[in-house]
């Protein structure tokens, strides 16, 4: 790795400060806005916005509904996209625009009080191979050495499906000149590989005067996927300045990848960086050891890109327990002390508390001994790393006698299923018999994250709680053809190919003849984290289950759904989330958790949605365009709401 | 022959020379008592193709380790082996770990929420006062600490009320039996002073001292199995071997201490049991195990050396044979799970039936049963034992299962029983807080109050005096049949509670576990004096003890119920003993 020199470093940091300064981005402008994908660069998702609050949220209704075309323009290619994009707002220097991108990677500029359309971006990109399409936010930020004025002085950063990153002037969505090739750097990952098998989801970061960006990489198809490196260019020039490969070299894996949001600390200099599994992700024997920094919250120097330290929360990964979700910075109070901390959110369900410093972690790790192997050659590590507290989201304990149905026939028939599985528990690695995966890949937590309250280290998060099962089939035994695109979460087996393994691997969920999961419900969740007591506040289902069952049922069944996206919280007291298979957005109350206000939109929201004030209205806006893997309906749709006109609280 | 043959061959390859390591602190000044485990680099490899664990028949080796202590100078001498990685720990400082022993270890302190990690669960658990509710305290300890260490670090994991009372009750299907009416109140309770006690530690008071003792002992252990498994109770044989039961897996280890190596015997069944046995599968919800007999306890005779064993889920009594290594399954007449079983000079096998509130008896010279009640506390407990006969040729799926109140003690569940001197035999009731005596030739039985809390197991010692833990008080007791007195013994380290303990008769010595604290506690019965001998792995939940009379060398097991909650994950043979 090219370290820099120290002089050079200073120079950045300088130019850091320098940006500080800058108007564009006044706390007063700020006051209630939504400047970053997760809500400021420690992805906090939270808004001091208070005018929709408690007492009033039962008010909202559509402000504005805007399309983005990409319904019509793309059409059955439709089925294999995912709306994840979360908007952010830019500031007045920057022309006021709410900016999101859609699946296909097209930048949106709109009016934030009207929805009306202001410019868009489409980089055309390429559509070929499997992958689904999605793109979860964009960037922005005000490049100081580019004259006030000139094009390109503010300016958005997308990083595309086909692996582009692109600059664009925030003003009129044309590529900066001055970046890269036209406006676009090439990232590494497209030579020899399969289309999509390397793409984007979450947004660039920009840290001091770099972007930074991850990937997603297809880490179950192959043995020895691409590397998951991490890039880092100057942000005016889209000069490359350094990577980092997580897994340092190691040459018997690939991916490793980060692609969850980057969480950016400029107190500390150090970026947090949220990797995913090793490849292939069920099976380990040609990636013995630890796979160090795979499943890992990495934290590194902005400037150099050098290795800060690292907590690695799953070892030798058997589970494709990715670390899903942007680590969220906070501070953690001890005695007198004001800590630097992270929350990290894992799949597994567990919520690690890091010191930003050191990555020590702040509350007790229990080494949890796990079950081995029965894979010929696998070693499982013989520990995992659990948190004393807070406790874990979710109960992976799942046995014949928890079994559940609405009836005794469809009851019998989980237990029965349940009594036949290789279950030792969580961490249990697959193996030729069908295996308990609970939590499966789908989490717990994903990348939906969670939100914090302000100040307060109360987190409220989205939490999955359904179980999978999956085993190994030795190739010779495999059905041949490509991979299938189903997903567990829609009541599909899911197979994938791992070539290069002596098996493949098919995944399913758990569910009765009915197609209802065996465990108790909820399905999904809505838990409120104290991180600093190690305490759960509260909990309550999240989502209805009225549309899942084979006919619409004409009223709701709060017994909490499969979830995808996450929630913002409020000063006005409010969590509003989408992310159900029940079409619809909901605010919470953050005290304890009940219902205030629901909405039912055309399709699932499958994104964060957020919050800000524009002349005085606060808005609150969701995408809603529905989720590949739910296989529920997709649309094009960004739904903005607000208190009706004149109702505005001060 | 063979065995001669590979204990010269283990001698020829034993390394020849020993290294010397000195333990100091950071400020150079010796540690004494530190403890350096040398663990085998290269583990042996094993055939474990039967599900993950060894077949019939097969022999393996263990990887085994060996643990020994500085001395008063901070050294302490291991033989230097090639294959060894080592850990050294001492008290209040952080492990070190190397490939090859350096001449010097200087260990670094803890910080403080190290220290308070590293304290075992005894004295965590000290400090949980149930909101000054003794009584409930140890209706807990009695029904939720003789599996496996409350107040370990997986116990003070944060967890929802919700969360705990899923917890008791799945613990209360597998045979706890705290009462319902207490279910809701322990949930709150654990939750709150276990938080409590996460945020205000330095109440938790330190551990007992290491002592100097130490540095003339060496630990060895044999470790077999996953963490799954569960060495229950052992035997030491005349033979030389000791054989030790995976009480899950239904499997007998004959191991040569010598080489290190184990034969695995696999316990039959009939064609038609079922998983769980007659009790039905009270592990139902247990992720993983094949207890169709579930092998309890040992003794052997003393006529032909055949070992019985109680398969605590069969109405059966179980034999091996030492020569033909074959089992055989005797059908019991009645009574429910076999428990803990000893043997007498007259080639008679006794056990304690635990559900029935009998005594079984094996006549070997007859080949006849003998069961023999024992009182029932009044009518409706008699009714009870009566019915269960009835109760048990119902299907488990649709048996009646009485909740388990705070009124009713349940039923009095004689558990451990021993043979004395003169014949006698002594029975232990843990629920009834009694004990039995049993007359050797008429078979009439005695019922001694005893004035304790929970009477698990009991030895007897050369001069007959019975010797009897009291499990949730936390007491050692002794009994004088002569004059019919009760002495009680605090035990040396805080908030333990004592399932088994053994008499060293020759030496006078009674050996209690301490399956709470890490350790196990040897009593001078002359002196009335203790000494502690730390486990090297924490969470080491001992249980049975076993006492080499030639050489004072005393066994144990790690039987803590899930094993993998023990450090390293894994069930081990452990002996103390003199260092050679």
């Amino acid at each position: 790795m090219r370290r820099v020199p120290p002089w050079l470093a200073l120079l950045r940091r300088t130019g850091v400060a320098c940006l500080a300064l800058l108007p564009a981005a006044s706390p007063a402008e700020d006051h209630g806005q939504w400047r970053h994908y997760g809500g400021d660069p420690g992805g906090r998702h939270y808004s001091d916005a208070a005018q929709i609050n408690r007492d009033n949220v039962a008010q909202l209704e559509v402000a504005w509904v805007h399309r983005s075309g990409d319904s019509a323009r793309f059409g059955a290619a439709m089925e294999r996209t995912s709306t994840q994009s979360t908007p952010i707002l830019l500031p007045p220097a920057a022309g006021e625009a709410l900016v999101y991108c859609t699946p296909f990677s097209r930048v949106i500029a709109l009016d934030p009080g009207s929805g009306e359309q202001r410019w868009d971006f489409d980089p055309d990109i390429d559509r070929r191979g499997d992958r689904p399409f999605r793109c979860r936010g964009v960037s922005y930020a005000e490049e100081p050495r580019v004259p006030a004025g000139a094009a390109c002085r503010h300016r958005l950063y997308l990083g595309t499906h086909d692996r582009h990153l692109w600059a664009l002037d925030a003003r009129t969505g044309r590529p900066c000149a001055d970046f890269g090739d036209n406006g676009r750097v090439r990232l590494y990952g497209d030579e020899g590989l399969a289309p999509g098998e390397v793409s984007n989801s979450s947004p660039p970061v920009i840290a001091g005067d770099l972007v930074v960006i991850g990937s997603t990489v297809i880490d179950f198809a192959r043995a020895h996927t691409p590397r998951g490196t991490v890039l880092a260019f100057d942000r005016r020039s889209g000069a490359p300045r350094w990577r980092f490969d997580p897994l340092l070299g190691f040459p018997d894996s690939g991916s490793a990848n980060v692609w969850a949001p980057i969480s950016v600390d400029e107190d500390l200099g150090l970026l947090y960086l949220p990797t995913s599994a090793p490849s292939p992700d069920y099976y380990g024997v040609q990636r013995p050891g630890d796979n160090r920094h795979a499943n890992s919250v990495v934290a590194l120097d902005i400037d150099s890109g050098e290795l800060r330290w690292d907590f690695q929360h799953v070892r030798h990964d058997l589970w494709d327990y990715d670390t899903p979700a942007q680590p969220i910075l906070f501070d953690w109070r001890e005695g007198g002390e004001r800590i630097p901390a992270l929350a990290q959110l894992t799949k597994q369900g567990f919520v690690f508390v890091l010191d930003r410093r050191d990555g020590r972690s702040l509350w007790e790790i229990t080494e949890q001994p796990v079950p081995p192997s029965q894979v010929p050659g696998e070693r499982a590590a013989p520990t995992q790393p659990k948190p004393i507290a807070p406790p874990q989201l979710l109960d992976p304990f799942l046995m014949p006698g928890d079994a559940w149905g609405l009836t005794p026939l469809d009851r019998a028939h989980c237990r029965r299923q349940l009594a036949a599985l290789n279950n030792l528990g969580l961490f249990t690695p697959l193996q030729q018999d069908l295996t308990l995966m609970f939590p499966g890949s789908l989490g717990g937590a994903n990348w939906g994250g969670g939100a914090l309250l302000g100040d307060r280290p109360v987190l409220l998060t989205n939490i999955n709680n359904v179980p999978f099962t999956g085993e190994l089939i030795p190739v010779e035994q495999a059905p041949s053809g490509a991979p299938g695109d189903n997903h567990p979460a829609a009541g599909h087996r899911m197979r994938v190919t791992m070539a290069g393994t002596p098996y493949a691997v098919e995944i399913g969920s758990l569910q009765s003849f009915l197609g209802i999961p065996c465990n108790r419900p909820p399905w999904g969740k809505l838990v409120a984290v104290d991180l600093q007591a190690g305490t759960i506040a509260w909990e309550t289902a999240l989502g209805s289950v009225h549309e899942m069952a084979p006919f619409p049922l004409p009223v709701h069944i709060e017994w909490g759904t499969p979830n995808l996206g996450g929630g913002i919280a409020t000063a006005g007291g409010l969590f509003f989330i989408g992310a159900t298979m029940d079409r619809q957005i909901r605010a919470f109350d953050v005290e304890d958790g009940a219902t205030l206000w629901r909405y039912t939109l055309p399709v699932d929201a499958a994104a964060t949605p957020m919050t800000y004030t524009y002349r005085g209205r606060q808005y609150v806006v969701i995408n809603a365009g529905g989720h590949h893997m739910f296989s529920r309906g997709t649309g094009d749709y960004l739904y903005a709401f607000a208190l009706p006109q004149g109702d505005e609280s001060p | 022959m063979k065995r001669l043959l590979l204990a010269l061959g283990l001698s020829i390859s034993l390394p020849a020379l020993a290294a010397t390591v000195k333990v100091v602190n950071e400020a150079g000044e010796p540690l004494a008592q530190a403890m350096v485990t040398a663990t085998p680099v290269q583990v042996p490899a094993a055939d474990l193709s039967d599900d993950g664990y060894a077949p019939h028949g097969v022999t393996n080796t263990t990887a085994t380790v060996l643990t020994r202590f500085t001395d008063a100078a901070g050294a302490v001498t291991l033989p230097d082996d090639a294959n060894a990685r080592y850990r050294v720990r001492a008290q209040g400082h952080v492990d070190a770990y190397f490939e090859q022993l350096p001449a010097t270890v200087v260990l670094a302190p803890m910080n403080q929420q190290q220290l308070y990690a590293s304290y075992p669960s005894n004295v965590w658990l000290s400090q949980l006062s149930f909101g000054g509710d003794e009584a409930l305290k140890k209706s807990f300890l009695l029904n939720c600490a003789f599996c496996h260490q409350q107040a370990s670090p997986f116990m003070r994991n944060e967890r929802t009320q919700e969360q705990w009372l899923s917890v008791i009750e799945r613990m209360n299907t597998y045979g706890a039996r705290l009462p319902d009416e207490h279910h809701e109140r322990v949930a709150q309770l654990l939750q709150s002073e276990y938080r409590e006690l996460r945020e205000h530690p330095q109440r938790v008071p330190a551990p007992r001292d290491w002592e100097p003792h130490l540095s003339q002992v060496e630990m060895v252990e044999w470790p077999i199995g996953d963490g799954f498994s569960q060495m229950h109770d052992f035997l030491l044989h005349p033979n030389g071997y000791v054989y030790v039961g995976d009480n899950l897996f239904d499997r007998l280890y004959e191991i040569d201490t010598q080489t290190g190596e184990y034969t695995v015997y696999k316990v039959p069944h009939r064609e038609d049991d079922e998983l769980g046995g007659i009790l039905g599968n009270r592990f139902e919800v247990f992720p993983k195990m094949y207890n169709y007999m579930g092998v309890h306890s040992f003794a052997y005779s003393k006529k032909d050396g055949n070992i019985f064993i109680t398969p605590s889920m069969q109405q059966a009594l179980l034999e091996f044979d030492v020569d033909s290594k074959e089992f055989i399954i005797h059908e019991l007449p009645g009574g429910y799970y076999p428990h803990t079983i000893r043997s007498d000079e007259r080639d008679r096998v006794w056990f304690t039936l635990a559900l029935s509130s009998q005594v079984g008896m094996l006549d070997r010279a007859s080949g006849e049963f003998e069961i023999i009640d024992l009182p029932a506390r009044g009518w409706r407990e008699w009714l009870v034992l009566k019915s269960l006969p009835l109760v048990f040729s119902l299907d488990p799926d649709i048996r009646p299962t009485p909740s388990p109140n705070d009124v009713s003690t349940g039923l009095p569940m004689p558990y451990g029983i021993d043979v004395a001197p003169d014949g006698d035999v002594w029975v232990a009731r843990l629920y009834a807080n009694d004990i039995a005596r049993i007359d050797a030739e008429t078979l009439e039985v005695e019922m001694i109050d005893f004035p304790y809390n929970g009477p698990r197991r009991l030895r007897v010692d050369a001069d007959g005096t019975v010797w009897i833990v009291a499990f949730q008080d936390s007491l050692l007791v002794s009994y004088s049949p002569r004059s019919g007195k009760f002495r009680h013994f605090e035990l040396p380290v805080i908030n333990e509670v004592p399932y088994a303990l053994n008499v060293d008769r020759e030496r006078g010595v009674v050996w209690v576990n301490g399956n709470q604290s890490d350790t196990i506690l040897a009593f001078d019965i002359a002196s009335e004096r203790w000494k502690v001998y730390p486990m090297p792995r924490q969470r080491f939940f001992t249980r049975d003890i076993e006492v080499s009379e030639d050489d004072g060398a005393v066994y144990t097991t790690n039987s803590h119920f899930p094993t993998y909650q023990s450090e390293g994950g894994v069930p081990t043979l452990l002996r103390i003993s003199p260092l050679p």
